[in-house]
């Protein structure tokens, strides 16, 4: 139920918005508020009540594709947090809009609400075809919104970043469509048997049309041409919900439509993860040249994106928590950066770094704030991005050592930049003057600061977003399994392993551990440090896995078994009705 | 009271760093401020407190040291790190002159920083620099000393660029701030190879140290000496940033921008000696790897050296203390390359109080002068602020090592530490010794020229010098009882080794380990030769500066010429990284960026002509459109008949 209303709910507040007054932003606000309120806390019931699943229902059939789409929702942890980026950014903006884009909220609050159903469905998706579906929707409202809002070089802007990305997935859609015409339905578990079958030069054509589209979205080098532009020209509210949350689609499509679905061959993994290297380097360099202070933005979030996705390809056990710790802590300090570049920039009537400064004077508050969630971005420890930064970092140590060392570099990058960056803008002589009626108002002020605090909590605490962490839940895989008539059991088992399984091309085959196998893991744990109460839980942990193991292993060859019988019997029939 | 929990010690400048911040925050709309002496009371109070627990904690202490793991950390896979603290010799005696000077500098700040606008933020800062600054000390694993490594570093950015309407300041704060990030990265990546040989388990000290006790007992220490080698230059290149040693030691005298309580305490008592600290604290590991010492040893007998002659070239007086305080760490990386640890934390005991000394003697100086900073200014100051000069002259006898005075013991240990080290040992202390010579010579330049002669600054200016208030005073003078007495816990020529002692469960195992050919050396010896130098280099300023007419200040107060080469030596070099930066930076921002929107613009252009012609058709011809129509539903129906239908 949850799920259908994180995703539903947002157009119907879309359209009840219609009903408030266009001219009172005052009044229109109110509605939102309340609205961008329920979602926050659907979205941390959400996250609080674990993985869910909905039913699966039968949406509609592609020409061509074997079987079904379903409208069909289901969340891992992942997605949870990547939900609660969306609803709590679109919250904030909706909060600082109403006194950066006085004109026409209402209009405004329509399209927040819209664009933030069309992320939730992104990251909610169960099925490839509503996932493509949230993908491309999720264009629409945003570049409507910077057509909208935006500053002097709207028009264009909105039409690059509306061609681009829609240009840059129009190959996924087709790809897409070839996968459906093999695949039983559109549903995760079954798209992965239809690719994992497939002849491998097919399959290495259909990943390349996936990334493209994921690396576009990101964006990754080199194909980030619409990002600057449109997250300069944005009004700094949806900028924030764009680089906060919308870019997230890109790096999760990675994570969860990629890995999860192709067996990845290595070089592929080592290209991608140094083109994300290489984005990470880029985005630093630029940022460090650029003087527009939301061009610095876009590229400061652009190398933190990449760093991600180089993260995501390094493929080690821990790159999965230090991934997801690290697109929150992104999420929450780039987003906060931009909600207070939009407050500056609505002060002073500029963003060239050149005409701000000595703001922390003038306007003490906001400077503190500034310098603070500056603070945050530049992933002090204790700060959720250090966490983020150290686990990837620790990741592509693994992947070797010159990964590790550019992306060591990148921090340095990172620091004199952000550093430039605050000191351009709150500190030094004051150069422009500061409308009064304009300042930071204690919501603002307070609604950014929550995310500031949120960022050490996570940093102190991470245990709050890597805890109980899945792919897809049993009930996911249930639930798929009905709705496709076929057992999924042993490639849910799988996905959730395959990616260390993936790093070294190996299967898990996972044969129980010997006795043997469990004093020689002891031993090695000693070595290492581990306490005795460790060593005793973790084995027994282990033991318990094992059995469970083996007695899902039991399960699943007797449904494949019943299974068998099943599509026997069926198959001719379902044959026939193709053709 | 053993019971009172370790945390409680970081726990109190927390408080105090919340408290105050807050405070800051929300008077910063009022024209006026919150009340100086309640701000004060609370800035004092707080790490008054920490120093009273570390006092109760430290009687108490058990000699295998307290450990308590607060709760965990991080608990991703490949990473589990507890927040863990560690209280054993080591980090009891960092932590006690630690708060203990922290408490004092913040009593003495009340005074120096009164008036200002930034009042309640300056503590909230300083608080918020002694909580990391315990957290780096007291932690018992390495993440999370980098938490507190980074803390001061971010304290130290904040403080150095403090009055930030003046962009020097921030282009310092920054440069500080950039220069030990390079330095932390090394900290980093020394972590990541730990990791790689033993898991994230062996960020642990205590998992460290158990760790290599089974390496050098199973033998296999070849095997792992490559990985080892590696962590420690990567930790040592972390220490060379913190710490200030070639080659990332740009930013310490830029850093003196800050307002002089904060180069006391920040830069030259306390956070520049977590690099030694860091040291001591792996000692263990770095005792298995000779060859990384060897190099600590000659980088830090490098960095003595340059930035002793150095020093002599300086007119700003925080500048000259700048340089004698980098001059001094250099000593104690000597100290701690010849695996002499506990010497090396004796110095930066002892350094702590006669630097800290002089730092708050020049601050009371350039108060008195209403922010003159130019020794060339200056001169008979000793008749106006007698109690100042006092002080500076205690400190000034320990720092140069005459007889009795803290700096004596220490040095001439660090001193007989090198000559005993080895082959190479007669050469470390012979450049060691000059050294020594060369630092009398500076220090005593900057006393001539600030409290001897006569007054050179202008008529008006010397009617308004006047002593310090009382709140500074007082911490001054039992700073400089410290610089006087502080030796005493480890004079061994007078059979007094109570801080060997204290230090000996911590380091004496690994120092042991490599027990040097004991030459039998007649300590007496060096004492002479060490006092020798000091007299030498007091006698060689006397003689050069006693007497000379003082060149007229004009203009800034930095060195020129060769001395401004000798000076800039390492700016210049870090100079040639940041313009290669900043050269690749305009290539990828001209070149390849451009480039991309080329190729960008191509597309766009052809598919915009591409378009033109496709709207040709676009034309009244009734026909041709009815043509083009049908044959799209041809194709149309061909392509669902073709994949299979529509079902």
């Amino acid at each position: 139920m949850l799920l259908h209303l994180l995703v539903l709910a947002p157009f119907i507040a879309a359209i009840l918005m219609v009903a408030t007054s266009k001219e009172d932003p005052k009044s229109s606000s109110r509605l939102a508020f309340l609205f961008g309120i329920a979602f926050v806390a659907m979205s941390v019931a959400l996250i609080a009540g674990g993985a869910q699943t909905t039913q699966a229902m039968e949406w509609f059939r592609i020409p061509g594709a074997k079987g079904p789409a379903f409208y069909y929702l289901y969340s891992s942890s992942l997605s949870s947090w990547m939900v609660l980026l969306s609803t709590g950014l679109s919250l904030v903006a909706l909060i600082t809009a109403r006194n950066t884009t006085c004109k026409n909220y209402r209009n405004f609050a329509i399209g927040i609400f819209a664009l933030m159903g069309a992320m939730n469905g992104t990251f909610l998706a169960g099925d490839i075809v509503l996932f493509f579906f949230f993908f491309e929707a999720m264009v629409i409202p945003a570049a409507v919104l910077i057509a909208g809002f935006g500053g002097k070089e709207r028009t264009k802007s909105a039409m690059t970043f509306a061609i681009y990305t829609l240009v840059g997935s129009a190959p996924m859609m087709v790809a897409l469509w070839y996968v459906l015409t093999k695949a039983d339905n559109s549903l995760l578990l079954s798209v992965i048997t239809a690719v994992q079958t497939m002849d491998p030069s097919a399959q290495k054509a259909v990943l390349i049309c996936f990334l493209l589209a994921f690396m576009v979205k990101t964006p990754i080098f080199p194909f980030h041409g619409w990002q600057a532009i449109s997250y300069s020209e944005a009004p700094a509210p949806l900028s924030a919900i764009l680089t906060g949350a919308m870019s997230k689609a890109g790096v999760f499509g990675l994570i969860v439509w990629v890995l999860v679905i192709f067996p990845l061959d290595p070089g592929v993994v080592s290209t991608m993860m140094w083109l994300g290297l290489a984005t990470a380097v880029y985005g630093a360099l630029m940022a460090l040249r650029a003087n527009d202070a939301k061009k610095l933005l876009a590229f400061s979030s652009m190398g933190h994106l990449g760093l991600a996705v180089a993260g995501v390809f390094s493929l080690s056990e821990s790159m999965l928590p230090a991934v997801l710790v690290l697109l929150v802590a992104h999420g929450l300090s780039a987003g906060a950066q931009f909600l207070l570049m939009g407050i500056g920039e609505r002060m002073t009537g500029t963003r060239e770094l050149d005409k701000l400064g000595g703001l922390a004077r003038k306007t003490p508050v906001f400077g503190s704030l500034f310098g603070f969630v500056a603070v945050m971005a530049l992933a002090v420890p204790g700060t959720a991005g250090f966490v983020g930064e150290f686990g990837v970092l620790l990741s592509l140590w693994n992947a070797g050592p010159l990964p590790a060392l550019v992306a060591g570099l990148c921090i340095i990058l990172s620091a004199a930049y952000m550093l430039r960056f605050v000191q351009k803008v709150i500190f030094g002589e004051q150069k422009c003057e500061v409308a009064d009626e304009k300042r930071m108002t204690a919501l603002e002020g307070s609604s950014i600061a929550i995310m500031a605090v949120l960022l050490l909590a996570f940093g102190m605490h991470p245990a709050f977003v890597t805890k109980d962490l899945n792919f897809v839940s049993d009930e996911a895989v249930a639930e798929m399994s009905k709705a496709s008539g076929t057992a999924f059991a042993i490639p849910a088992k799988e996905s959730d392993e395959d990616l260390s399984a993936a790093a070294d091309g190996v299967d898990a085959v996972a044969a129980p551990m010997s006795e043997e196998d469990f004093r020689q893991l002891d031993s090695n744990l000693a070595a290492n440090g581990f306490s005795e109460e460790e060593r005793a839980s973790l084995i027994k942990q282990l033991r318990e896995m094992d059995k469970e193991e083996a007695d899902l292993n039991a399960q699943a060859d007797e449904i494949d078994a019943t299974a068998k019988e099943a599509a026997a019997t069926e198959a001719p029939a379902a044959e026939g009705g193709n053709k | 009271m053993t019971n009172l929990p370790l945390w409680f010690i970081p726990l109190f400048p927390l408080i105090g760093t919340v408290l105050l911040g807050v405070i800051a925050v929300i008077s910063s709309g009022s024209k006026k401020g919150p009340s100086e002496g309640f701000i004060g009371a609370l800035a004092v109070l707080f790490p008054a407190l920490a120093f009273a627990s570390v006092v109760l904690l430290a009687l108490n202490m058990p000699a295998e040291g307290l450990r308590s793991t607060l709760c965990n950390w991080i608990d991703i896979p490949m990473l589990k790190v507890d927040i863990g603290f560690l209280f054993d010799g080591l980090s009891r005696i960092m932590l006690l002159f630690v708060t203990g000077i922290g408490t004092l500098i913040a009593l003495y700040s009340i005074g120096y920083m009164h008036g200002d606008r930034g009042f309640t933020r300056f503590f909230a800062y300083i608080n918020l620099f002694l909580f990391s600054m315990i957290v780096l000390v007291l932690s018992d694993s390495l993440l999370l000393t980098f938490l507190g490594w980074e803390g001061v570093g971010l304290c130290s950015y904040l403080l150095i660029g403090f009055w930030n309407h003046d962009v020097n300041n921030c282009k310092a704060a920054n440069k500080a701030f950039i220069v030990n990030r390079v330095g932390d990265i090394g900290f980093l990546l020394g972590m990541l190879v730990l990791c790689t040989i033993g898991g994230s388990a062996i960020l642990n000290y205590d998992s460290l140290a158990a760790f290599i006790q089974m390496i050098v007992s199973g033998g296999h220490v070849d095997i792992v000496i490559p990985f080892l080698s590696l962590a420690g230059l990567c930790f040592f290149i972390g220490c060379t940033g913190k710490s200030a040693q070639i080659p990332l030691l740009t930013w310490l005298p830029d850093a003196m921008a800050g307002p002089t309580p904060v180069s006391a305490l920040i830069h030259a008592a306390t956070m520049v000696t977590s690099g030694v600290y860091l040291l001591a604290r792996l000692c263990s590991m770095f005792v298995l790897i000779p060859d990384v010492l060897t190099i600590i040893t000659v980088v830090g007998m490098l960095t003595a050296f340059w930035a002793a002659v150095a020093g002599l070239f300086q007119n700003d007086i925080k500048k000259v203390l700048a340089y004698s305080t980098i001059s001094q760490l250099g000593y104690m990386f000597m100290a701690a390359g010849v695996a002499a640890f506990d010497a090396s934390i004796f110095h930066v005991f002892t350094h702590a109080f006669f630097k800290a000394a002089l730092f708050l003697g020049a601050g009371a100086v350039i108060h008195s002068l209403a922010g003159e900073q130019d020794m060339r200014k200056m001169g008979g100051l000793a008749k106006k602020v007698p109690v100042t000069a006092g002080v500076m002259l205690l400190a000034f006898a320990a720092i140069i090592g005459l007889p009795g005075f803290a700096g004596f013991w220490s040095k001439d240990l660090i001193l007989e530490k090198l000559y005993v080290s080895g082959p190479m040992g007669p050469f470390f202390y012979g450049v060691g010794l000059l050294t020594a010579v060369i630092t009398a010579v500076y220090m005593s330049r900057l006393i001539i020229l600030t409290f001897f002669g006569e007054y050179r600054g202008s008529k008006e200016s010397e009617k308004h010098i006047h002593e310090a208030p009382a709140c500074m005073l007082i911490p001054m003078v039992l700073l400089a009882a410290g610089a006087v007495g502080a030796g005493y816990l480890w004079a061994e020529s007078i059979g007094l080794t109570t801080f060997e002692q204290a230090l000996e469960p911590v380091v004496g195992a690994a120092q042991a380990s490599v027990i040097h050919a004991a030459a039998h050396v007649n300590p007496m010896v060096f004492a002479g030769l060490g006092t020798a130098a000091a007299l030498l280099g007091v006698a060689i300023a006397y003689v050069k500066f006693g007497k000379a007419r003082i060149p007229e200040a004009k203009g800034s107060s930095a060195p020129t010429g060769k001395m401004a080469t000798w000076t800039f030596l390492f700016d210049i070099i870090h100079g040639w990284f940041v313009a290669l930066t900043n050269i690749v930076a305009w290539i990828v921002d001209n070149c390849i960026d451009k480039l991309v929107q080329f190729v960008q613009w191509l597309i766009a252009g052809i598919v915009e002509i591409l378009g033109d012609g496709a709207a040709s058709f676009q034309v009244r011809k009734v026909r041709l459109q009815l043509a083009l129509s049908v044959a799209g539903v041809v194709a149309l129906v061909v392509v669902v008949l073709l994949t299979g239908g529509l079902i």
